[in-house]
């Protein structure tokens, strides 16, 4: 066995390409108001169902932040003929994976299982999803169990940052807050409202149900019809936050004495999905801090070793989401460190990107489309998303000529709009007294204590 | 309710003259190809003094090697559309990327080049960077974050001075800043040779192809002498142990590790729907006893650890407020006690049986799960098919074989138990 040498010295060429073949999925009959779609993924004897519900924290009366979220938390607590341990030990012996979780604007409830137990795992998600009871003594105890979850973020530098920058971008807004709700907010909820709350929002018709995996079209259909064939009720419409007053430069350190890091935050109010720059902003992104090669990773970790990574992104949701850098450094460096994230957004406001740097998030962006569609909870997962923020059905078609249209102009133009020096929060949870006279310069700071 | 769902993994193996291990799994199911690369060193081969040189090393193996620029790895990969990684383990390291179908010589090349052309490539001046990103990973996975020394603290306690499974893979501060360019090649010339390492394809390859072309990257790439593999010590016999660890939290967590049977031993897959049972959904064991119906824990987990050489079952819980670590330890040893002197139904450990395959057919969907699964039976049992043999293994698991398991693991002398708590209430000082 000695075939010919390989041409070390050069990137082997790739063989031909194939065409992209993305996930196809019907549209079965509604089963009662619910609309079902169905796409096979031949392979491992698994399917995934995602039913997506208009029951977002977006949809919570004033002053319930985290009622969406503890809505889903207890629909698997009980029914008016089975208690909680009753419910458990029925999908315990199935062995399914079942997860209802809020976002801010829908209800997600995901179901995995294994094909030959499909018929049972959707009886049990259509019976939680329709008959929950919502009993009392859980609610207390799922409730306390939040209130407790609350305070142990406390402990976890990363989310205290995070929580304390949508606060700073978005204030009272509905991002400012996480979907979970806040210590406040959550002690005042009860099974009342809980219950009021799925009664309004777990209707069918503006909900969905995907489902996708080693199973027939026939079986799907016929499953869902007898659990959800008789599901009727309207939903209210959703409600889309809108852009909240514009945030001006700051600097904030959390207090968080002997820190053995800092955890960074730079961000600002970012873009909705749907504007007509999206994917310049995609793009723009990818350059900057998206990918591991991105320009902020290559600078604070494999440049300068300050960091174990870095990086940017803007959240796109039904409104204005957030874009922020994360990373994590040592205290000694935090001012640098910023120095060095925001020289690199001003670089993308300042001057154009290379057509090599553009070229490599396009291919990172596209060519891993087939990766990211490859198993049937990551297929429900992405076209699920597809739907709830609206995308148009050939989002992902159009992908990569969309990226291919964008040029280092239009890359400039949105880092320029959306990225402006003056309205960037700067947000570091640290050692204050080791950090304050170090990020003096940077701006107005301010010192608070982990709240 | 009995299942019918399994899978059956069709794959090929072959030994190369180098003593590079290939084993090839064709699926058509998605245009893709997974490479993964899997060394059998880890951090339990780290010699003294140098805790985290594997997983340092395993840094290094991303700047580059002679035909591959820095950075080369993460920018090829990339700008392919593939995803790629590499993790370091107590008994093994690897590296693997998924790329669409048609760029598998690009896995081969950067793969091969850095198992045949490494060393050219390294300076002091990337081994400075990554030690420093290194450390920053400590500081920031373990220092920096509640909990976090947790485990390390554990295997202190469980295991004597100098076994080699006392320290953590990310290792100390002190040690890797020890680590030097020397220690580098000798690392590498030991540990990274073809002969200690498996390579393993997975997706729309033909494997008459995909071997033909294994063999143009790797096939030049001499063997080397293998180490002695070191003696693990068995850890029984020390009696229970424990430790106090103050923390920068607000509630106590609980952390009992009992020393179990290994990946390799008879008994492992028993352990694992063990821990099913214990702690995997809301109607088992510690759940419903903590979280349920004392209400004493907000959350438990029980897990374990697939080690090579010796086994370790863990079953964690944290206190709610008000809690302390005493008293939930009592109260998790009540429910562990009870499991073994009682046994389990048949009810509870069906539904066991059932998570646990659903768990096993999960990691089996994606091509890098199933390539990352293969490689650990391969590098760790020797025997690759054992992906498709667990399936009846877990089957097969009666109520005795379970009952007896637990009978022979959750006892106080394999214990060791850590309280993770307040650093105000304990007195001591934080752990940042």
């Amino acid at each position: 066995m000695s075939p010919a040498a390989v041409d070390r010295t050069i990137r082997p060429p790739a063989g031909p390409s194939r065409p992209l073949v993305l996930p196809d999925f019907t549209r079965l009959p509604d089963a009662g108001d619910l609309p079902v779609s169905f796409a096979p993924r031949p392979g491992v004897p698994e399917v995934s169902l995602r039913l997506v519900l208009e029951a977002g924290a977006s949809q919570e009366p004033a002053g319930r932040a985290g009622l969406a979220a503890l809505a889903a938390r207890l629909l698997t607590e009980g029914t008016a003929d089975r208690d909680a341990q009753s419910m458990a030990r029925w999908v315990d012996r199935l062995g399914v994976g079942f997860d209802a979780s809020a976002g801010y604007a829908v209800t997600v409830v995901s179901l995995d299982a294994l094909t030959d137990v499909f018929e049972d795992a959707l009886e049990f998600l259509a019976t939680v999803v329709r008959y929950p009871s919502f009993p009392e003594t859980e609610v207390a105890r799922v409730r306390g169990e939040r209130l407790d979850e609350i305070e142990r973020q406390r402990d976890e530098p990363a989310i205290v940052a995070n929580h304390a920058l949508i606060a700073e971008l978005y204030a009272h807004g509905l991002y400012g807050r996480p979907v979970g709700g806040t210590k406040d907010t959550v002690a005042t909820l009860d099974a009342r409202a809980v219950r009021a709350f799925h009664a309004r929002h777990y209707r069918p018709d503006r909900a969905f149900a995907l489902v996708c995996g080693d199973i027939g079209a026939d079986r799907v259909a016929a499953g869902m019809a007898a659990r959800f064939g008789d599901w009727s009720g309207e939903a209210p419409a959703p409600a889309v936050p809108g852009a909240p007053e514009e945030t001006c430069r700051r600097v904030i350190l959390l207090d968080r004495p002997d820190s053995a890091q800092a955890e960074i935050r730079v961000g600002t109010v970012g873009v909705p999905y749907g504007t007509g720059d999206h994917h310049a902003i995609v793009l723009a992104n990818a350059v900057l801090g998206g990918l591991f090669n991105s320009r902020i990773n290559m600078n604070l970790r494999e440049d300068k070793g300050w960091t174990y990574g870095a990086r940017s992104s803007f959240r796109f949701r039904r409104g204005p989401g957030p874009f922020v850098v994360r990373t994590a450094v040592e205290t000694g460096v935090l001012a640098p460190a910023f120095e060095e994230i925001l020289g690199e957004i001003e670089r993308m406001r300042s001057e154009y990107v290379s057509d090599a740097e553009l070229e490599l998030a396009r291919h990172a962006l596209t060519l891993s489309l087939p990766l990211q569609f490859e198993t049937a909870g990551q297929i429900t997962s992405k076209v699920s998303r597809q739907r709830i923020y609206g995308l148009p059905g050939n989002y992902w078609e159009s992908f990569r000529a969309r990226l291919e249209a964008v040029g280092p102009e239009e890359v400039r133009e949105v880092c320029r709009r959306y990225l402006p020096a003056d309205r960037l929060v700067l947000l570091a949870v640290a050692d204050a007294e080791a950090a304050a006279a170090r990020v003096a310069a940077l701006g107005d700071v301010q010192i608070r204590p982990v709240a | 309710m009995t299942s019918g769902e399994s899978v059956h993994f069709e794959f090929e193996t072959h030994l190369l003259d180098n003593g590079l291990q290939v084993i090839l799994q064709p699926d058509q199911g998605a245009p893709l190809v997974t490479t993964h690369v899997m060394y059998h060193v880890g951090s339990k081969d780290e010699r003294r003094g140098r805790t985290g040189f594997a997983h340092l090393f395993e840094h290094l193996l991303f700047q580059g090697s002679e035909h591959v620029p820095r950075e080369g790895h993460f920018k090829y990969i990339q700008d392919a559309g593939g995803t790629l990684n590499g993790t370091t383990w107590f008994d093994r390291t690897n590296y693997f990327e998924t790329l669409p179908a048609n760029e598998l010589d690009l896995a081969l090349w950067l793969e091969s080049d850095r198992m045949g052309y490494f060393k050219p490539g390294i300076t002091q001046e990337k081994l400075d960077n990554q030690r420093e990103v290194v450390k920053n990973e400590r500081r920031q996975s373990y220092e920096n974050r509640p909990y976090g020394l947790a485990f390390e603290t554990v295997l202190r306690n469980a295991y004597p001075e100098g076994h080699p499974y006392r320290h953590p893979t990310i290792g100390y501060m002190e040690d890797i800043d020890a680590a030097s360019l020397e220690d580098v090649h000798e690392f590498f010339d030991l540990h990274y040779g073809p002969n200690n390492a498996t390579l393993v394809l997975v997706g729309d390859v033909e494997p008459a192809t995909a071997l033909e072309r294994v063999k143009r990257w790797f096939g030049d790439i001499p063997s080397r002498p293998v180490p002695e593999r070191i003696v693990v010590p068995s850890p029984l016999g020390r009696g229970e142990t424990r430790e106090v660890l103050p923390d920068r939290v607000q509630v106590p967590r609980v952390y009992l590790m009992f020393h179990s049977p290994s990946f390799n031993d008879p008994g492992f897959e028993a352990t694992d729907v063990l821990t099913f049972l214990l702690a995997d959904g809301n109607s088992s064991r510690l759940r419903k006893a903590l979280v349920y119906e004392r209400q004493i824990a907000a959350e438990v987990s029980a897990f374990t650890w697939p080690t090579e050489k010796v086994g370790m079952v863990f079953a964690v819980a944290t206190a709610r407020p008000g809690v302390d670590a005493d008293a939930l330890e009592a109260a998790m040893r009540e429910v562990l006690d009870e499991l073994r002197d009682g046994g389990a139904t048949d009810e509870e450990l069906e539904g066991a049986r059932n998570r646990a395959r659903r768990s096993l057919v999960n990691q089996l969907a994606a091509f890098g799960d199933r390539a990352d699964s293969l490689a650990h039976a391969a590098v760790l049992r020797g025997n690759p098919s054992y992906v498709n043999e667990s399936f009846t293994l877990y089957e097969e698991l009666d109520r005795p074989a379970v009952e007896a398991v637990a009978a022979t693991v959750l006892l106080p002398e394999r214990l060791t138990a850590i309280h993770v708590v307040p650093a105000a209430a304990s007195g001591g000082g934080g752990a940042g």
